[in-house]
C-alpha cells in the first residue's frame, strides 16, 4: 500500500495527507518524505502521460494498432523541438470497468495527463476519473457526442463526433461524384447488424436526407458480422439493380463481400464504405488487385501536410508493411497536444496543462482540417473527414480536394478486367 | 438475531467482525486505485449473491443475469435523465421492472417445465433480445449509448447518488452487507428450506408438498430484484450504458464467475470469489505490464480459474471454511 502512496501525483497530495493523518504519524512521516520528491519530479522531468488503450480483449488489434502511433511519436517530437514524454501504458482490456480502474492506477502511479481510449464506453469512464482528479485527458478516438457535452473542464477530444463523420461522408461522396462526372442513381445498402453497424444504419437514415444525395437506397440488407457466407446478401443486392454499394462492414465481411462480388460477376460503379474493413491492411494484403477501388469515408489525414509526411516516413521505418491509418494518426495527435501543451505551460501542473490545452492552436498537424483547436466544450470542432481509395495496395486521398493527393478512379475498374 | 448468527462459532463471528471493520475503514488507508478495485470486488460480490440465491439456493441456472442488472440500470437512468427522478425513488421502479421481466422468464420456464440448461438458454435468449430491443430505442440512447449527466463533485450528494467514489464504495458495501444478511435469513427460513429441497431433488420436494412453481418464482423474483438494485448502482457509478456491454452473455458470465469460484450455494462463496478473482486479475495485469506481454493476462487468468474449478470443484469457500473450522452444516446446505 505504501508503494501506491509513494507514487501518487503531487496534486493528490492534500487528500493523501488527510487520510494519512487519520492513519497515524508513521504514515505521515512516510508521505512527508516522499511527496516533495514527487513534486520535484513533476515539475522538472518529462511529462508522464498515461496511455490507456484496449491492448487485450475484443478490441486488442485496434489498441495495438493505436500503440504504433505512440511508438513513433518520440522521434518526431524531437525533430519538432517538443519536450520528451514519459509514456505509462495501461490496458483497458476492452472493458469500461477495467478502464476506470486502470485510469485510477496510472494517476496513482504519477501520470500527469491521460490519453485514450478508442472506445466511447471506456473513454467515458476514464473521463470521469480524470475530471474528478483534475488530470487532463486527451481523447484519441471516441465518437459519441455526449462525452464532450458534460461540462468537463479537463477532457479534450481531437476526434470528430459521429454526426460530423456521417455529414462529411456524404459531402465527400458528392465531391467524388462531381469530380468523376457521374453519380449512381441507386445503391444497395449492406451493413453488419452489430452495435456499430446498426448505429451507422440509423445515422445514415437520419442524416442522408439533409444532403440531397443523387442516389436512392434501393434496399437495406443487414447481416451477422460472424457470417461465413454472404452469397445470399450479395445476390439480393445485385437483384435490386443498384448501380453501387453502400456498406458498413468489418474486416472479415468486407473480404467475404468482395469475393462474393467477384464470384457473382457483379462490378458495381462504386463501393462506398462508411466504416472500417475496406481500407485495412489485411484487406489489401488478402485480396491483392481485387482490393483496388473501394472508397472509404473516414477520419483521416491530409497527405499534403509536412507532419503527415514525417509521420508516414516514421511509420514506414518502424513498420514497413503497415499503412498509416486513423488509429496511428489520432493517437499520435493526442500525444502532440500533450507535448505542445507541456511545452507552453512549462509545468506538469494539471491545471496549467489543462489551461494550455484549452489554448491549443496547432496548425502544423496531421489530420484533415485547419488544425487542432478546442472549443469551450473541449471538442475540436474544426476537424474534417476524408474520402480515401485503395490503389495498388496503398491508400490515396481523393476528397476533400484541399486535402487530397489523387483523383478518384471513377467508376471502379470492373473485377474481371484487372488482369 | 438467533436466525442470523445461530450456529456460527465465536471465532467465525470474530473473523466476520474484523473483515467488516477492515472494509469500513479501508477508504481511509488505501489509494484511490485500490479503492476502485475494491468497488469492483464488492459489486461482483453483491451481484454474485443475487445470482447465487437463484442457482445456489433454489437450483435454477441463469446465464443471462446481466438482463436483470441491465433492466434496473436502464430504468433508473431513464427516470433520472428524462424525468429528473432520483435513484432512491428510481430504485423502486428499477426493482419492479427487473422483477417483472424475471417473472416473465420464470413463468415461461417453470410453467412449461423448462429445466437445467434449457432454462439457462431461456435466460440467455431474453438477455440477447433485450439487447436488440434497447439497441433500437432512441429514448434509451440506442446503440450510441445512454449517458447520465456527470459533474465534478467534491461534495457528496447522496440523494442523487452523485459524488466521490468513496460514497459509491460505502453504498455498494452497504448493499453487499445487506444482501449477505438477507441471504442468511432466507437460507435459514422455511422458504430457504423449500428452495434447498427443490435444488436437491425437485420430484421429491414436490412429493412432500413443496409448491415448485410458487417457490421457484419467488427465487427468481428476489434474485432479479436484487440484481435490479445492482443495476441502479452501476448506472450511477459508471454514468454510461451501452446495450452490448450491459446485456451481453459475456457480461452475465463475468457476473457469476466469482460465485462459481467461491462456491455455488454457499453463503460466503460469492464474496470470497469476488475477492479472489478481481484482485487476481489486477495482479496479472501488473505482471503482464512488467513483462510487456499484452493480452497474456487473459491466458493466465483462465488458467488460474480453470485450476481452481478443477481442484476445488465445489468452490473455494467450503474448503477454506473447513480449514478455518467454521460450521458448514448451516452454510448453504452443508456443501463439503
Amino acid at each position: 500500500m505504501s508503494r501506491n502512496l509513494h507514487k501518487r501525483p503531487a496534486r493528490a497530495g492534500s487528500r493523501i495527507s488527510r487520510r494519512t493523518f487519520t492513519a497515524g504519524v508513521g504514515a505521515v512521516g512516510l508521505l512527508a518524505g516522499t511527496a516533495p520528491f514527487n513534486i520535484l519530479r513533476a515539475q522538472g522531468g518529462a511529462l508522464k502521460v498515461g496511455v490507456l488503450l484496449p491492448r487485450s480483449g475484443v478490441q486488442a488489434g485496434i489498441g495495438q494498432d493505436c500503440q504504433r502511433g505512440v511508438e513513433i511519436a518520440p522521434g518526431i517530437f524531437k525533430d519538432l523541438g517538443l519536450p520528451n514524454l514519459t509514456i505509462m501504458n495501461g490496458d483497458t482490456e476492452s472493458n469500461p470497468q477495467i478502464a476506470r480502474a486502470q485510469a485510477e492506477k496510472l494517476i496513482n502511479e504519477g501520470a500527469q495527463l491521460l490519453v485514450g481510449a478508442f472506445d466511447s464506453g471506456q473513454t467515458t469512464t476514464i473521463a470521469q476519473v480524470a475530471e474528478q482528479k483534475g488530470i487532463p485527458f486527451v481523447i484519441n478516438i471516441a465518437a459519441a457526442p455526449p462525452i464532450t457535452e458534460q461540462g468537463y473542464k479537463f477532457v479534450f477530444r481531437n476526434f470528430p463526433t459521429a454526426p460530423t463523420i456521417l455529414g462529411d461522408a456524404f459531402a465527400n461522396q458528392k465531391e467524388v461524384f462531381e469530380s468523376g462526372g457521374s453519380a449512381p442513381k441507386s445503391v444497395a445498402f449492406l451493413h453488419v447488424n452489430d452495435t456499430f453497424g446498426t448505429a451507422m444504419q440509423k445515422g445514415i437514415d437520419a442524416v442522408m436526407p439533409k444532403f440531397n444525395m443523387p442516389y436512392k437506397i434501393a434496399d437495406t440488407i443487414s447481416y451477422d458480422p460472424k457470417a461465413r457466407d454472404l452469397s445470399v446478401e450479395v445476390a439480393k443486392a445485385k437483384a435490386t439493380g443498384a448501380e453501387a454499394l453502400l456498406v458498413v462492414s468489418r474486416l472479415n465481411d468486407a473480404i467475404l463481400l468482395t469475393r462474393e462480388l467477384v464470384k457473382q460477376r457483379w462490378s458495381p460503379m462504386a463501393v462506398l464504405s462508411m466504416g472500417p474493413g475496406w481500407y485495412e491492411d489485411q484487406y489489401l494484403k488478402t485480396l491483392g488487385k481485387l482490393s483496388d477501388g473501394p472508397l472509404s469515408f473516414v477520419p483521416w489525414y491530409d497527405p499534403n501536410k509536412k507532419l503527415s509526411k514525417q509521420l508516414e516516413a516514421a511509420l514506414k521505418k518502424a513498420h514497413p508493411d503497415v499503412n498509416l491509418n486513423t488509429n496511428h494518426i489520432y493517437t499520435f495527435e493526442a500525444l502532440l497536444v500533450a507535448a505542445d501543451a507541456f511545452k507552453r505551460a512549462g509545468s506538469a501542473d494539471p491545471r496549467a496543462l489543462a489551461d494550455a490545452i484549452r489554448k491549443t492552436n496547432i496548425t502544423e498537424n496531421v489530420s484533415t482540417g485547419p488544425g487542432i483547436q478546442f472549443n469551450e466544450k473541449g471538442q475540436n470542432d474544426k476537424l474534417k473527414n476524408s474520402a480515401i481509395q485503395n490503389r495498388d495496395g496503398k491508400l490515396v486521398t481523393v476528397a476533400p480536394k484541399a486535402a487530397s493527393n489523387a483523383k478518384a478512379e471513377w467508376p471502379m475498374k470492373p473485377y474481371d478486367k484487372r488482369g | 438475531m438467533s436466525r442470523l448468527f445461530g450456529g456460527v462459532p465465536i471465532h467465525g463471528l470474530a473473523m466476520l467482525a474484523v473483515c467488516a471493520f477492515i472494509l469500513v475503514v479501508a477508504p481511509y488507508f488505501i489509494s484511490d486505485y485500490v479503492l476502485s478495485v475494491l468497488i469492483i470486488v464488492l459489486y461482483f460480490a453483491y451481484v454474485g449473491q443475487a445470482w447465487n440465491l437463484m442457482i445456489g439456493f433454489a437450483g435454477q441456472l441463469s446465464l443471462g443475469h446481466a438482463l436483470f442488472v441491465g433492466v434496473g440500470a436502464y430504468t433508473s437512468a431513464a427516470l433520472f435523465i428524462h424525468f429528473g427522478i432520483g435513484p432512491w425513488v428510481g430504485v423502486f421502479a428499477a426493482v419492479a421492472a427487473s422483477v417483472l421481466i424475471g417473472s416473465v422468464v420464470g413463468y415461461l420456464g417453470f410453467r412449461f417445465s423448462i429445466r437445467g440448461v434449457y432454462f439457462a438458454l431461456l435466460t440467455i435468449a431474453f438477455a440477447e433480445f433485450t439487447n436488440i430491443i434497447v439497441d433500437h430505442i432512441r429514448w434509451l440512447g440506442g446503440t450510441e449509448g445512454f449517458f447520465l449527466p456527470v459533474s465534478n463533485r467534491e461534495t457528496i450528494d447522496l440523494l442523487n447518488l452523485r459524488g466521490s467514489q468513496v460514497m459509491f464504495y460505502y453504498v455498494i458495501l452497504a448493499l453487499t452487507g445487506a444482501a449477505l444478511v438477507l441471504c442468511r435469513l432466507l437460507l435459514n427460513s422455511k422458504l430457504g428450506l423449500y428452495w434447498q429441497a427443490i435444488r436437491e431433488d425437485q420430484e421429491s420436494a414436490e412429493a412432500i408438498g413443496v409448491h415448485l412453481f410458487r417457490y421457484k418464482m419467488i427465487a427468481v423474483a428476489i434474485s432479479s430484484g436484487l440484481s435490479g438494485i445492482a443495476g441502479v448502482w452501476y448506472a450511477f457509478y459508471y454514468n454510461n450504458l451501452f446495450p452490448e456491454t450491459t446485456f451481453s452473455t459475456g457480461k452475465s458470465i463475468e457476473l457469476i464467475l466469482g460465485t462459481v469460484v467461491g462456491g455455488v450455494g454457499t453463503l460466503f462463496g460469492p464474496i470470497l470469489g469476488a475477492f479472489i478473482l478481481t484482485p487476481l486479475g489486477e495482479l496479472l495485469t501488473h505482471l503482464t505490464e512488467e513483462f510487456k506481454l499484452d493480452g497474456i493476462k487473459q491466458f493466465f487468468w483462465g488458467l488460474c480459474v480453470a485450476g481452481i474449478v478443477l481442484f476445488r470443484p465445489a468452490g473455494l469457500w467450503p474448503w477454506i471454511s473447513g480449514l478455518l473450522g467454521l460450521d458448514q452444516r448451516r452454510d448453504g446446505g452443508g456443501k463439503p
